[in-house]
């Protein structure tokens, strides 16, 4: 911390236990998401437009992700202090590299991640895989391997090709399945006058969270309260948009969705699919001790040494 | 009136591709109607139009100042290697390395280290700085001696025949240079732009649309994207027209070149220490400045650590190797294949100019359509074998050879066509005789040039369609948040890159030494 931004901090310190709530100097708070502006980050951007961050005492800036932003990496240099990431890559960064990070939240109880194919050629569970040829984003190579392995299946009973999030190769019959998320291009193929079939990887022993809140623990001693605030209203903004999940994309078009080459029934589609994988009893961005013990067995099985204190529910608790 | 002539000849021959590629785009004769027709396209595009602006304005104003920038840098870093020849072999490493930075493995990293528009205008920098200084240097270093000659003998110095013969000279390749860099700058800012995360931009829309597996969209964008790139290699191939007539020699100079600067030994071997040194000074230099944390930014020790220390080194040697015995036979195939087609094009383009009307519309497109975007296409059409990373190789190896060629072999004067002519000689032999020897220096210059170009193209077929070799290895280590393998690639890429070039440099001194000609810098 330089002597500038101690003296700001300080200064914001004095100014919230001076006056009163409401007029309170906003800490600067950044979030990296996982990809470029869709349905996936709804809730957040609900809560953006609603005032809900200011309200709690945040001046948030959002930076949309893209295929060769690497969260975690963004939280590492310091450009923004908390990521939404996927929880293998976070925890073998941890258990591999010592990376510093914290897990403080899920924004999906189940990863929307799954096999997609086609209903006239379905894959029905992950045995079907095996000889079949299937697309797979480079990124998420470790993922797919976790499904092979859980389920038994050798690495090389299966051909993986790089997958650029282009649904044609499958509808043109050139692959057999791809893993992407479930909530999305299923949308897509049928636009493209296909039917899909799809199975999550996560009711195939792929236990595990996605889009996992994740900061450095620097961060985490400097910003809790903030953090503890960030994740009050961003639960606001998911909650409300989940109440009717067709209500808001509509009013995004010529703001966060404008340009983005995606059509507003495919946010719907996105916005709908995902409820069931966000809501949570305990609430948005739960970790329930037992949902945590699925992501460690999952990982384990494929090697990564994921453990308990890699995630911190206590500023869960605090909400 | 000739240039009439052609000029209605290039109109029609665009004509009649459009026409064959709407026929086949309607009857989706290729890969299942994978290839849109243009008609198509145009429609999707109006139905769009209130998307692109804010698109385009962005890669624009990207790669524009990209462009500058790097030119900029260019043509006065040109000029003092020119000036000091020492300090052109001092710079040597850093020069190459610039050229074969992979963009996928740096756009990253960029990313993390800049913000806001600047990694965009930085790739789009790079993306032009090479070939733009080498044309300065070529077109610098390759004047008529005699002309200097006349300036001396009225008592000029260098400065005057830098001034008076030099600069002028160098005018056209400067200009053929930055006609082929225009292109590149905008491919840069658009591959930044795809990895960014920013909101605008063609290759953020891009991005967005590919998720939709609407062809015509698709296309659409590649369309806007070529014009963009077509249009600024436009403006420099006008403006090089219209300059080329005042600085043609009208005979050829016979004069063998004297041998460079006497150096002593000991200064001959510092400046070859310095020049492999400074690339690495440099890469220590970035990564302590931009002041990213150890963890994702690693020093050129760090990579040695990485690869020979560490506890997971001997996983690591053993992935690069695998994947290097996967990319490297194909790229040396498909440089062959690039080259060898360039030379065969130009070689005809100068027998009968109409082929170059033919070709170069469809090298253009090829050369500024985004690979991202062609290649899903390429894949349909042949499969994700070696035939779909050998068509990548060979499409961004085969244009700068091109022209570099066609700029080589357009120079040779007049006068010395007229000899063979006049003994009745045929065109071919003509060419056999005097064009095509005359030529040789540039096509070492292109060979050079095209290394690491090859290893790129391969790279990105991996990476987007075959998932083996190098390419893949990088996209997945992004995947593990393996940055010592990311940095490994890279700076792996980059030696191979240089290795090679030095390897064709001995063959081009010792052959050019024995035809005494000047080499192409």
């Amino acid at each position: 911390m330089d002597r500038r931004q101690f003296l700001g901090t300080g200064l914001a310190g004095l100014a919230l236990t001076a006056l009163p709530i409401r007029a309170a100097a906003a800490s600067p708070l950044a979030m990296q998401a996982a990809w470029i502006n869709d349905a996936e980050f709804s809730g957040y951007f609900l809560a953006i437009d609603k005032g809900y961050y200011p309200e709690n005492g945040l001046e948030l800036t959002y930076l949309p992700g893209g295929p060769d932003v690497i969260p975690e990496s963004t939280i590492i240099a310091g450009r923004a202090d908390l990521a939404l990431t996927t929880p293998d890559t976070t925890t073998r960064a941890i258990a591999e590299q010592g990376a510093k990070f914290k897990i403080i939240g899920a924004q999906y109880q189940k990863s929307p991640h799954g096999i997609v194919s086609l209903k006239k050629n379905p894959i029905e569970t992950p045995a079907d895989l095996i000889g079949k040829t299937v697309a797979v984003p480079p990124v998420n190579t470790m993922t797919m391997e976790a499904l092979l392995k859980v389920n038994g299946i050798a690495r090389d009973q299966v051909n993986i090709v790089p997958y650029a999030y282009d649904p044609t190769p499958l509808v043109r019959g050139e692959i057999d399945a791809s893993l992407d998320f479930t909530t999305n291009v299923p949308f897509t193929i049928g636009t493209l006058g296909e039917e899909a079939h799809s199975f999550l990887l996560y009711d195939h022993g792929v236990t595990i969270f996605n889009d996992t809140v994740v900061v450095t623990e620097d961060v985490l001693k400097e910003k809790r309260g903030d953090l503890v605030a960030w994740l009050r209203a961003s639960r606001r903004g998911w909650e409300e948009n989940l109440v009717d999940p067709a209500a808001y994309p509509p009013q995004w078009a010529d703001t966060w969705f404008a340009g983005t080459g995606r059509t507003i029934e495919n946010e719907i589609y996105f916005n709908t699919a995902q409820k069931g994988l966000i809501l949570s009893d305990a609430g948005v961005f739960a970790m329930t001790d037992e949902s945590i013990e699925h992501n460690i067995e999952a990982l384990s099985a494929i090697g990564i040494r994921a453990t308990r204190d890699m995630f911190d529910t206590t500023l869960l608790e605090e909400l | 009136m000739a240039h009439e002539a052609s000029r209605a000849g290039m109109i029609r021959n665009v004509v009649v591709i459009v026409a064959l590629w709407e026929i086949i785009g309607r009857l989706g004769l290729v890969a299942g109607g994978a290839l849109p027709a243009p008609s198509g396209i145009l429609l999707q595009l109006w139905a769009d139009r209130a998307d692109y602006p804010q698109h385009v304005l962005a890669t624009v104003s990207g790669s524009g100042l990209g462009f500058l920038i790097g030119n900029v840098v260019a043509v006065l870093a040109g000029l003092i290697f020119v000036l000091m020849p020492a300090t052109l072999r001092l710079l040597r490493g850093v020069n190459i390395a610039i050229f074969a930075l992979p963009p996928i493995a740096i756009a990253p990293i960029l990313n993390l280290t800049l913000s806001g528009m600047a990694p965009r205008v930085t790739l789009a920098a790079l993306g032009v700085y090479f070939v733009t200084m080498s044309a300065t240097v070529i077109g610098l270093s390759q004047y008529d001696t005699r002309s200097g000659d006349v300036v001396r003998a009225y008592g000029g110095g260098n400065w005057m025949v830098m001034r008076l013969v030099r600069l002028r000279g160098a005018v056209p390749d400067v200009l053929s240079g930055l006609r082929i860099a225009a292109p590149n700058a905008v491919l840069g800012a658009i591959l930044a732009e795809f990895g960014g995360g920013g909101r605008w931009g063609l290759g953020s829309y891009l991005l967005g649309s590919l998720g939709r597996g609407d062809p015509f969209r698709l296309w659409g964008i590649g369309l806007v994207a070529t014009v963009i790139a077509g249009l600024s290699y436009a403006v420099f191939a006008i403006i090089s027209e219209r300059v080329l007539g005042t600085t043609r020699s009208v005979t050829l100079n016979t004069a063998i070149p004297a041998p460079a600067s006497a150096l002593s030994p000991i200064g001959r071997l510092a400046l070859a220490c310095g020049a492999v040194l400074l690339p690495f000074v440099a890469w220590w230099a970035f990564v302590t400045f931009t002041g990213v944390p150890d963890m994702i930014a690693k020093t050129p020790l760090g990579v040695i650590d990485y690869l020979f220390v560490g506890d997971q080194s001997a996983i690591a040697r053993q992935k690069l190797i695998a994947a290097l015995a996967e990319t490297l036979p194909v790229a040396f195939v498909g440089m062959v294949c690039g080259l060898g087609f360039a030379f065969l094009l130009a070689v005809l383009a100068q027998m009968s100019p109409a082929v170059i009307r033919a070709v170069m519309p469809i090298a253009l497109f090829t050369q500024t359509m985004p690979l991202v975007a062609l290649t899903p296409l390429l894949v349909l059409l042949v499969g994700r074998g070696y035939a779909v990373t050998m068509w990548i190789t060979i499409s961004v190896t085969f244009f700068p050879a091109f022209v570099l060629l066609v700029q080589g072999i357009s120079r040779v004067p007049q006068s010395v066509l007229d000899l063979p002519r006049a003994y009745g000689a045929t065109a071919w032999t003509e060419m056999r005789k005097v064009s095509i020897p005359a030529a040789l220096p540039y096509l070492f210059a292109a060979t050079r040039l095209t290394v690491p170009r090859a290893l790129l193209g391969v790279m990105i077929a991996e990476w987007l369609a075959t998932g083996t070799g190098l390419g893949n290895l990088l996209n997945q280590s992004r995947g593990y948040l393996d940055y010592g393998m990311i940095w490994t690639v890279a700076s792996v890429s980059v030696l191979l890159s240089v290795a090679i070039y030095y390897a064709v440099l001995e063959v081009e001194r010792a052959t050019l030494k024995r035809l005494g000609m000047q080499m192409v810098e």
